[in-house]
């Protein structure tokens, strides 16, 4: 078949590798232009397993979510399966997170993490389900790739950076790693053509401080003389 | 291979199942004949009083049917269907619905429709599937059944009946014909009342079954069972029970409690939780799965029990045009049903965070049951990390770290005992992560990280 024959053919009918792939279904705004650009559909997609493989805790990892997190539609559940900390309701709270859509999940092992991720997807009461798992095999990355797709709710894996050199069912596989006060996202896996450089996406960190006066009751007061230290070393310690 | 035996001194079979009565074991037979040819076969003995809770709790189970049900004992219910007949699409549609039903009570059931009660039991018992519909000359369908159907119940004497053999009578046409006067003069005018009965000539005046206010049911199971699995499936059946039980009384529940009965302990009693009324089988089953699943039984299970308290009542959900807006809040309330069930109905487990009014980092935050809205307060003053650590971690050294901005003092907590005095920074670490840090002040010395700008 020649080339003009095959781009005489309907769109979404043949998929070429030096395309994005045109899902079914757009994607859900990530709230980065930039990002939105590089994804098949223009977003993050639905009914998808993404892998994100941070570099280390405190670059952006959660920022980067969070325009998806604030846009979420009332009465669904934004599920978090096992996080390694503790997400604080006061800086959720000023990004604007519902909190009262969130549903926090501790299991106490490694199989109820799995069943817990597999009834939040199947129950489709979830608007996404965000997980950290630190070790899955092929196998069960394969069956919450097909849980995700059944039910039509984006998961998003959190997995040790050394995890994303292993082969992965997922449809997308982002690393991120800090740059300056950007974060940089490198697609490792995506439908369509691999991209060349990371994306660096500023992120408006770290997050102004909030809005409210200053309360009277409690000592909360910046110190005029220690900040003109630029650092620990500096103080004369 | 399973034979149920009456009678002393010289018990009779009065029941057996299929693969006994391919061996040959015949209702009627006597025992010692029944184990001459099956010497394997499983004997239990009559139980009239299980018998009778097994017809009041199918008629309960009727309930959703019709609301007028009537016990005709020792083993047929009378469903007065015909104000139902429109709803469930015609009296075929209703025993097609009724039978497939039924296999999941654990029971089978041989139906027939009649304008008369009398008449419909009769079907039932020797022609079942047959739907008799009032029109002219109906009751000339009696005719053709045998005799012996008027000692049903009792209606008829034994004797009588034998007076009615002997004088060559087979089918009720034959008794029909026989001269009112003449029967009533050898004491048998109870075969022209139930003639007249079944026909609609006579009132024939049934007691309602009324069922009762409290559900509670129970299930001997055939062997003791040490495993969650075969329980599952036992559990069912009560769900059965007390799904058509709600359904009749146009009721829900929010909750009812399993009892696991043991042989020589003390009972196990799952508490199953739906979290809004309802009388969704799927749904209790699915919850039941879960506490099973999680349950380590102390002691071999041989009966379970189900109970409930008062229902609410419930209004059905309407048929709806376009799809189902309520659909979406039920699933979410199931999943966080179903989740809790598995996972632990404590705090812990499955929860959300709401920021506490306090300037303490470790208490600005507090557990929340999912899906309440936190009361709207003033935010904090200064940056606030997305992950907080459970515990302050103190750092080796932080000459790694490049203060980006702070300190913000945080001193509180005099009042509790948990006092702290701290200078709070955002810094950079080495790893090129932003974290948030402190040096304490009280005692004074040493620098831990608190959070992650995540």
């Amino acid at each position: 078949m020649s080339a003009a024959a095959l781009t005489a053919l309907p769109p979404g009918l043949v998929w070429r590798a030096d395309q994005l792939a045109r899902p079914a279904a757009e994607g859900i705004p990530t709230g980065f232009a930039a990002l939105d650009a590089e994804l098949p559909g223009g977003g993050w997609p639905r009914g998808a397993l993404i892998e994100l493989f941070a570099e280390a805790p405190g670059i952006g990892e959660l920022a980067l979510l969070l325009p998806t997190l604030r846009a979420v539609p009332a009465e669904r559940w934004i599920a978090w399966i096992a996080p390694p900390h503790l997400p604080y309701a006061p800086a959720l709270a000023a990004a604007g997170v519902p909190l009262e859509q969130l549903l926090l999940l501790t299991p106490a092992s490694h199989a109820e993490l799995l069943w817990s991720i597999r009834q939040a997807l199947a129950s489709g009461a979830c608007a996404l389900v965000l997980a950290w798992l630190a070790r899955a095999d092929g196998a069960a990355l394969r069956r919450l790739q097909l849980a995700a797709e059944d039910s039509a709710t984006p998961l998003y894996l959190f997995r040790p950076i050394a995890a994303a050199r292993q082969p992965s069912p997922a449809s997308l596989r982002l690393r991120l790693t800090a740059d300056g006060d950007a974060l940089a996202v490198a697609i490792l896996k995506r439908r369509g053509p691999a991209l060349a450089a990371p994306l660096r996406l500023p992120l408006h960190r770290p997050p102004e401080p909030g809005r409210s006066p200053l309360p009277h009751h409690a000592l909360v007061r910046p110190d005029p003389v220690r900040i003109t230290a630029a650092g620990i070393h500096a103080r004369g310690r | 291979m399973l034979a149920v035996v009456e009678g002393h001194p010289r018990p009779r079979v009065v029941a057996a199942t299929g693969a006994a009565r391919a061996r040959g074991v015949a209702p009627g037979s006597s025992l010692a004949g029944a184990l001459a040819v099956a010497p394997e076969l499983q004997l239990r003995t009559r139980d009239p009083a299980l018998e009778a809770a097994t017809l009041a709790e199918l008629a309960a189970w009727a309930g959703q049917f019709t609301p007028c049900v009537s016990l005709d004992p020792p083993h047929a219910i009378v469903l007065e269907v015909s104000a139902s007949l429109r709803l469930f699409g015609g009296a075929e549609a209703l025993a097609r619905r009724i039978e497939a039903a039924l296999p999941r009570l654990g029971l089978n059931a041989a139906l027939a429709a009649a304008p008369t009660p009398l008449a419909a039991s009769w079907f039932a018992r020797a022609c079942p599937g047959s739907v008799v519909r009032f029109a002219p000359g109906w009751a000339r369908r009696l005719d053709p059944l045998p005799v012996a159907l008027l000692a049903e119940g009792g209606a008829v004497s034994g004797a009588t009946l034998e007076l009615l053999h002997g004088i060559g009578v087979r089918r009720l046409a034959d008794a029909a014909r026989l001269p009112r006067d003449a029967l009533a003069r050898r004491q048998a005018g109870a075969v022209s009342d139930a003639l007249a009965r079944a026909r609609g000539e006579l009132p024939d005046p049934r007691p309602w079954f009324v069922p009762p206010e409290r559900f509670a049911s129970r299930l001997v199971l055939p062997a003791c069972v040490a495993t969650t699995e075969p329980l599952l499936f036992a559990a069912r059946r009560l769900f059965s029970g007390l799904v058509a039980w709600l359904a009749a009384r146009h009721a829900g529940l929010d909750r009812c409690r399993l009892h696991l009965e043991h042989d020589a302990h003390p009972e196990t009693v799952l508490e199953i939780v739906t979290g809004q009324p309802g009388r969704d089988e799927a749904r209790l089953t699915l919850l039941a799965r879960e506490h099973l699943a999680a349950l380590a039984l102390p002691a071999p299970v041989d009966a379970l029990r189900l109970t409930a308290d008062a229902p609410a009542r419930l209004t059905p959900a309407s048929g709806d045009l376009f799809g189902d807006p309520a659909g979406a809040r039920d699933g979410a309330t199931l999943l966080l049903e179903r989740l809790r069930a598995r996972l632990g109905a404590g705090a812990g487990a499955v929860h959300t965070v709401h920021p506490s009014p306090d300037h303490r980092p470790e208490r600005a935050w507090r557990n929340a049951a999912p899906g309440t809205r936190p009361a709207p307060g003033a935010l904090g003053p200064g940056p606030r990390p997305l992950w907080l650590l459970h515990q302050p971690r103190a750092l080796d050294s932080a000459r790694s770290l490049t203060l980006l901005s702070g300190p913000e003092r945080i001193e509180s907590g005099w009042w509790d005992g948990a006092d702290i005095r701290r200078d709070y920074y955002v810094a950079r670490a080495a790893s090129a992560g932003i974290w948030w840090v402190f040096e304490q002040l009280d005692p004074p010395g040493g620098w831990y990280v608190h959070g992650f700008f995540g």
